[in-house]
């Protein structure tokens, strides 16, 4: 806030924005919501084409396994104490969920055979987006380690990300 | 709290493709208006974390809630009443904050204050900031970001009556403390 002068208290700077970015912490949370959407609408109001888009979010996960696989092998892994940029968040982030989601990267495998490429790729594109979110966010963490808000987004990100991902798996299920 | 029209046309073409899914659309709605929502959740807060992470929430409410949007109401009030309600949710569940307060709202009837003399802008925030909190949040809503007493009451969930007599109290408070210097 600036030093001016000011009479009224209408006068007052409405605008005051924030020290950070927002948005990444945000787009995580509406790319798991728009990946929820398209994997997790009840039956009754599901359009028509959802039912291969649930087929299609599980062939997206292999995609995502790659990517989150080549993700942690560079980055040391979540859970994985390796030094520099990737500490403070493998501090927050417990092995077990990371176990959890290659549990559900197995679990979807099972599912890929005769998907649409239409619905895998828009499903794909969603999880990939709150990936590259959630590699934001350590990325900040890892030049600003005791950063609370930033521990705590990391935390909502990767639950959202958990939930994304359950979703896609689900939503073959509720198919049959 | 009026706008261009160009700015509330713009607004509307975002908002449309928003609801669509165009998460790139809703961005730049955030982008229009995260300082004011930011600012309005610093002043109710006073804590620059917690105005974030309700910030961030409201964002994402907005976003879920977007089919609801009447397209006739203002976005960016809409986008306040998410805010204010965030906070107040935060709020709850931390301490009790009801305060009591005898009405009279005849006698509480004008929105701006005007102080007798000006003072600096940190003078004045730090002398808001020190206000009680039911007193504050009625200052900031109709002080400072121009809303009416029915419009700030409805989204605090208080009688109007109420509000206006947290604004004439703020009011007070606000100047008693601005002679005596606000540490």
């Amino acid at each position: 806030m600036n030093s001016r002068k000011v009479q009224r208290i209408d006068e007052l700077a409405r605008d005051l924005p924030p020290a950070r970015d927002l948005w990444p912490g945000i787009a995580a949370a509406i790319e798991a919501d728009n990946v929820t959407a398209r994997a997790g609408v009840p039956a009754a109001r599901r359009p028509r084409w959802l039912p291969a888009a649930g087929m299609a979010a599980a062939v997206a996960l292999v995609a995502l396994g790659v990517l989150i696989g080549q993700y942690t092998s560079k980055q040391s892994g979540i859970g994985v104490v390796d030094g520099g940029q990737s500490v403070a968040a493998s501090a927050i982030i417990p092995a077990t969920y990371r176990k959890q989601r290659d549990e559900l990267l197995v679990a979807v495998k099972q599912k890929l055979a005769g998907m649409p490429p239409a619905e895998r790729d828009k499903v794909a594109g969603s999880l990939a987006t709150l990936q590259r979110s959630i590699q934001e966010i350590e990325a900040a963490l890892g030049k600003d380690p005791a950063n609370a808000l930033l521990q705590e987004l990391l935390v909502n990100s990767c639950q959202e990300e958990m939930r994304a991902l359950t979703a896609v798996r689900d939503s073959g299920r509720q198919e049959t | 709290m009026t706008k261009p029209d160009t700015v509330v046309e713009f607004d509307r073409a975002l908002i449309e493709r928003a609801r669509r899914g165009d998460s790139r659309a809703f961005e730049r709605l955030y982008r229009e208006h995260v300082g004011r929502l930011h600012g309005l959740c610093l002043r109710m807060t006073r804590n620059p974390d917690q105005a974030a992470d309700c910030v961030q929430d409201a964002f994402i409410k907005a976003w879920k809630a977007l089919p609801k949007f009447e397209e006739r109401a203002s976005f960016s009030t809409w986008l306040h009443r998410i805010a204010v309600n965030t906070v107040l949710e935060k709020r709850r569940g931390s301490v009790a904050t009801a305060e009591m307060l005898v009405e009279d709202p005849t006698e509480y009837e004008e929105p701006v204050m005007v102080l007798d003399t000006p003072v600096e802008e940190e003078e004045l925030e730090a002398a808001i900031q020190s206000l009680p909190q039911g007193a504050r949040d009625a200052l900031v809503l109709c002080g400072v970001y121009g809303y009416e007493h029915s419009e700030a009451a409805s989204m605090l969930g208080i009688a109007v009556g109420t509000c206006k007599a947290q604004l004439h109290r703020a009011r007070g408070l606000l100047k008693e403390r601005l002679e005596r210097g606000v540490r």
